[in-house]
């Protein structure tokens, strides 16, 4: 319950933060809210001997929305996101994440950046991330690369983050028919299952729908044939709905646990991806 | 005066919510070390080396106790319920997982666990006895108390065989861990020969023999001091190995030495409540009365000491059954030994038998609290001895009334709300009234205030509060003017507090003793001549507000303190003790109650809900009725917890406890306590039980609770669950 020695650092660059972690390495850690980061340290699962702390750099908080793109900061808070009236209208899917991630301790501290980059196989921005087709900018070293979020997650508390890259942010086209709904662990509020749904209606009807889904597997996926089944389904006819729901988690390793074993797991990812899809055509 | 059943404000609260309410934990004293105990991480095995260098090295290490090094102390019990063999470092051989297998002291908290993560241990495995359901078990000699574990009235397979309907079903009960809020906490000091041990105890005098058998020292030599407890449930109704090794640790370092479980080792070495694999077959007439009950119950024990879960006791007295048959069947495993769990036995039967009984109810189409009424025991059939008093006609009407029963609809799965399914369900509850002998010294001084000392516990129960109530009301002085002291084996001995029984013990003793202060204060005014009261007949007395006076002239009297202020000591002393009497052979006797509850079922989830409870318990004398709720309340929220979260998970492979901290071992939090929760008390005057009329309250609020909830899923859902707890996924 104690951390291993550490020195602490909080650079006022992206710049300076890079010549810090060009400089120790692998045995440098970013810190941005410290939520993941410092109780795995106490449990000693991680044991940085450098904490490089994000929040003295300038620029890398705030939500914009600009011509349908909204825009986010990677230290931005989770609560700040949860209290956002702009994410409420342009992306419920985020909002109601926002709301739902942790406890207020951790939605205060949290940052969506470091939620992100952190992996967790039940990281609830992720599912969300995928279902809006968000964008991620990740600054190095040398330069600024530009990724999908389909590619960025790649295994359990795996991304394509290289240990000397900096996530800056993430943009996203504004989805007001969104919705994000969660089977939460009773104890840790962790996603058992969580279903992103960003869908583009004609009429009552679905004309396109993406479906982020978090919890299941050992990273976020997209339930790709839910979103070819949804297209031209009306919610309102529910054998329809569950009918185009059914299997979401089919071909994924999907994990078991006490609080919910495979099968489980399963059937409820069906249900709540139905459940996700209602909630976004209540707009 | 009536202070004895005032709903009054907890006397310790204050100190409590302020924090000067001191736990063992807590105690400051000079030249403090930390102990931090390491435990295997093997269940069955035997220690191949130990590599303490490291953290002999590490700074502020003082010492590293192994097997190698550990002194010499007796590990077996000698006697009494709640003794136990105990893991003291005094061989290489692992017999669970999480045994104590090293000790390390230091200067801080903080180097001691560091150095204790630094002990590297090596391991010869064996196979580990882990299998409840198929391991080779036997049957003890008692299940409980002088009962046997074997119990046949009238013949069972007989009766079953010419039942008109037969229920026959298996129930199991997984591993529960008590987790009290305050850890197990020793703080340990030797003076020479002399051991001083603050400990979270519910039994001062039971750690105290346990510590001087331990160290083959008198027990006159071991002061147990134990002023509050943050919640035992039973966890700490025995002394531990901790407890031991913590003294064991203060003499080799010749320094006063604090010992904290951390939450994980909570799971660890402090007892638990078996898991138990029941059966149960009831023979029914087509009109629902009972023939014939048979309760088999297979628990597990420890392959190094026996803990038997009486969960059939209560199979043999609830119901008027002519043939009953109750057996117990235990299972050594290499796991820590069980001990009792707030209502040991009756919590985790009563969950099989209620179930059973509303199995039944189905099956024979009848009302479930229609068929209770019709198997109503009116005397107990199993000690054929009249109920010292039962009031379970009542709680069952008394409950059914405010929890609204009428509103059920007889057929499973026939209500809903919205998408939601509803159900509900009933259990009755029974818990035995248990009392010990025990002392309590009232001094009364000449500032009228009286100080009460006995060497019992409070457990968070309300004990200080009712105690101080019973002292006031003997004496005649308000319950301020009572400071009441207890956890302390130099005040007059107490039993331990479980199995409800502290009021019913410790409240008779405090009566008596108040008594016999007031009774030789009266007489010392009415034999001296400066007091107005000289020379008039004690018949004539009557005591108000710290004031004797007569009661048909109340003008004439004197006071407590003018009384005393003339005595040359300037106080009075009095001891009183009580024992149980000759009752417990007229008559049988145990609080009753019915436990009502109501659930909303999300059928696609499988979640459960329960969005309303409704316990009615008939207790005797209730000293104090906001205690009394509280603790039914409490008992309740077990009961919910048993029903829907605690499960302990071994591995099956590694024999490994999987879930020990508070994030994957569940418990209940506000949200899952229903907003429509009430316990009402039946009025019951028991003039048999004991002198003050009191039953337990304290384990009762559990019992049938689960069994309630189980019932209310049942009839929500059409799915009848038997193995708890009730997970969603049972459910879908
Ligand atoms: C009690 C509790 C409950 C929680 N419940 C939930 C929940 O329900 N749902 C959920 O999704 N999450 C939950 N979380 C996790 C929470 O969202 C964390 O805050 C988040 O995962 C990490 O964000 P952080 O800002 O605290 O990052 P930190 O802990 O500071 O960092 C996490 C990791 O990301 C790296 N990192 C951080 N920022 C960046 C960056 N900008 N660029 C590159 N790398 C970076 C760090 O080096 C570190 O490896 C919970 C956490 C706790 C403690």
């Amino acid at each position: 319950m104690i951390p291993t020695k550490f020195e602490y650092a909080k650079p006022s660059s992206l710049d300076e933060a890079f010549a810090l972690l060009a400089e120790h390495g692998p045995d440098a850690k970013l810190l941005a809210g410290g939520h993941s980061l410092i109780p795995m340290m106490k449990l000693r699962l991680a044991e940085p001997e450098m904490l490089i702390d994000l929040a003295g750099i300038p620029g890398l908080t705030g939500i914009t929305v600009r011509d349908g793109r909204v825009s986010i900061g990677a230290m931005t808070k989770h609560a700040t996101l949860a209290a956002s009236e702009e994410l409420r209208q342009h992306a419920p899917v985020l909002f109601e994440a926002a709301n739902a991630l942790g406890d207020p301790q951790v939605r205060n501290r949290g940052t969506i950046g470091g939620a992100l980059a952190n992996g967790d196989p039940g990281c609830d921005y992720a599912a969300v991330m995928l279902a809006l087709d968000a964008t991620f900018t990740v600054a190095g070293k040398g330069g600024t690369r530009e990724e999908a979020a389909s590619s960025f997650m790649v295994g359990m508390f795996e991304t394509t983050l290289s240990p000397e890259e900096v996530l800056v942010g993430v943009s996203f086209a504004a989805a007001p028919a969104s919705a994000y709904v969660k089977y939460a662990h009773p104890a840790s509020g962790y996603p058992l299952v969580g279903a992103a749904v960003v869908l583009s209606m004609n009429g009552d009807a679905i004309s396109e729908a993406r479906v982020g889904v978090t919890g299941v597997g050992d990273h976020a996926f997209r339930a790709g044939s839910v979103e070819k089944a949804l297209a031209g389904v009306r919610p309102s006819d529910r054998t329809a709905l569950e009918g185009a729901c059914a299997g979401s988690a089919a071909g994924v390793d999907v994990r078991s646990e006490p609080a919910a074993g495979a099968g489980y797991r399963s059937a409820m990812c069906d249900v709540y991806v139905s459940r996700a899809v209602l909630a976004a055509t209540r707009g | 005066m009536n202070l004895v059943g005032a709903p009054i404000d907890r006397v310790d609260g204050r100190r409590k919510i302020t924090g000067t309410a001191r736990y063992a934990a807590e105690t400051p004293l000079p030249g403090l070390t930390y102990a931090v105990m390491v435990e295997s991480t093997i269940p069955a095995g035997t220690i191949a080396a130990v590599d303490a260098a490291a953290a002999t090295r590490a700074s502020g290490v003082i010492a590293v106790l192994t097997y190698e090094n550990a002194p010499k102390v007796e590990q077996h019990k000698v006697a009494g319920m709640t003794d136990r063999n105990l893991p003291l470092l005094q061989d290489r051989i692992v017999r669970y997982d999480r045994q104590p297998v090293a000790v390390v002291v230091a200067d801080t908290f903080e180097r001691a666990t560091d150095a204790a993560s630094l002990v590297r241990i090596r391991y010869d495995t064996s196979v580990p006895a882990l299998s409840l359901a198929h391991g080779s078990g036997y049957h003890p000699e008692h299940s409980h108390g002088d009962e046997p574990s074997v119990y046949e009235r009238g013949n069972v397979d007989a009766a079953f065989a010419g039942a008109d309907v037969k229920i026959d079903r298996t129930y199991t009960t997984p591993v529960e861990h008590h987790n009290p809020m305050e850890p197990h906490a020793t703080v340990a000091t030797w003076d020479g020969d002399v051991l001083t041990v603050y400990d979270a105890t519910q039994g001062v005098f039971g750690t105290r023999s346990r510590l001087a058998v331990a160290f083959g020292i008198p027990p006159a030599n071991v002061r147990v001091v134990c002023p509050f407890v943050g919640g035992g449930f039973g966890s700490k109704g025995s002394a531990w190995a901790h407890t031991v090794l913590a003294a064991m640790a203060a003499r080799a370092v010749k320094r006063p030495v604090k010992l904290v479980l951390a939450r994980p080792q909570m799971f660890g070495s402090v007892g638990y409540r078996p898991a138990t694999i029941q059966r149960v077959t009831l023979g029914a007439k087509r009109d629902g009365t009972l023939v014939s009950t048979l309760h088999e119950v297979r628990s597990q024990t420890s392959i190094f000491d026996e803990f038997v879960e009486p969960s059939a006791e209560l199979t043999k007295m609830l119901y008027a059954v002519p043939n009953v048959r109750t057996i117990n069947t235990v299972v050594p495993l290499n796991a820590a030994t069980p001990t009792f769990m707030r209502a040991p036995g009756e919590s985790s039967g009563s969950f099989a038998l209620e179930s059973a009984m509303d199995e039944l109810a189905y099956a024979v189409g009848l009302d479930p609290l229609e068929v209770r009424l019709r198997n109503h025991a009116d005397s107990d059939p199993s000690k054929q001895l009249p109920f010292s008093s039962k009031s379970l006609r009542e709680c069952y009407s008394v409950g059914a009334e405010r929890f609204g029963w009428s509103r059920r609809v007889p057929r499973a799965r026939s209500m809903r709300d919205g998408g939601l399914l509803v159900g509900m369900g009933v259990a009755s509850a029974t818990y035995p009234t248990n009392r010990s002998a025990a002392s309590a010294l009232v001094r009364l001084s000449s500032d009228g205030t009286a100080h009460v000392f006995a060497g019992t516990q409070d457990l968070g129960t309300g004990a200080y509060t009712v105690f101080s109530q019973v002292a006031a009301e003997e004496l005649g002085i308000p319950v301020s003017s009572v400071r009441f002291e207890l956890g302390d084996t130099n005040f007059p001995m107490g039993p331990v507090s479980g199995g409800s029984q502290t009021t019913a013990s410790v409240g008779n003793a405090v009566s008596v003793a108040a008594r016999s202060a007031r009774d030789r204060a009266i007489g010392l005014a009415l034999g001296d001549p400066q007091s107005s009261l000289h020379g008039h007949d004690a018949d004539a007395i009557d005591v108000r507000d710290g004031r004797i006076f007569l009661r048909d002239r109340p003008d004439v009297g004197d006071t407590y303190a003018a009384i005393l202020g003339r005595h040359p000591q300037g106080e009075i002393e009095e001891r009183g003790d009580a024992r149980p009497g000759d009752e417990k052979t007229a008559f049988s006797m145990h609080a009753f109650g019915a436990q009502f509850a109501e659930v909303r079922v999300d059928p696609e989830l499988g979640t459960v809900r329960v969005v309303k409870m409704v316990g009615a318990f008939a207790s005797g004398r209730i000293l104090n009725a906001k205690t009394a709720r509280s603790q039914y309340l409490g008992g309740m929220v077990w009961g919910l917890s048993m029903a829907l979260h605690e499960i302990t998970r071994t591995d099956a492979r590694s024999g490994r406890i999987m879930n020990a901290n508070l994030a994957d071992y569940l418990v209940p939090v506000n949200k899952d306590v229903p907003s429509d929760f009430e316990a009402y008390i039946v009025p019951e005057d028991d003039p048999n039980v004991n002198p003050l009329g009191v039953k337990g309250i304290g384990e009762i609020g559990i019992v049938g609770a689960a069994a309630a909830i189980a019932n209310a899923v049942y009839h929500a859902t059409g799915t009848r669950v038997r193995d708890l707890p009730i997970q969603p996924e049972k459910l879908v």
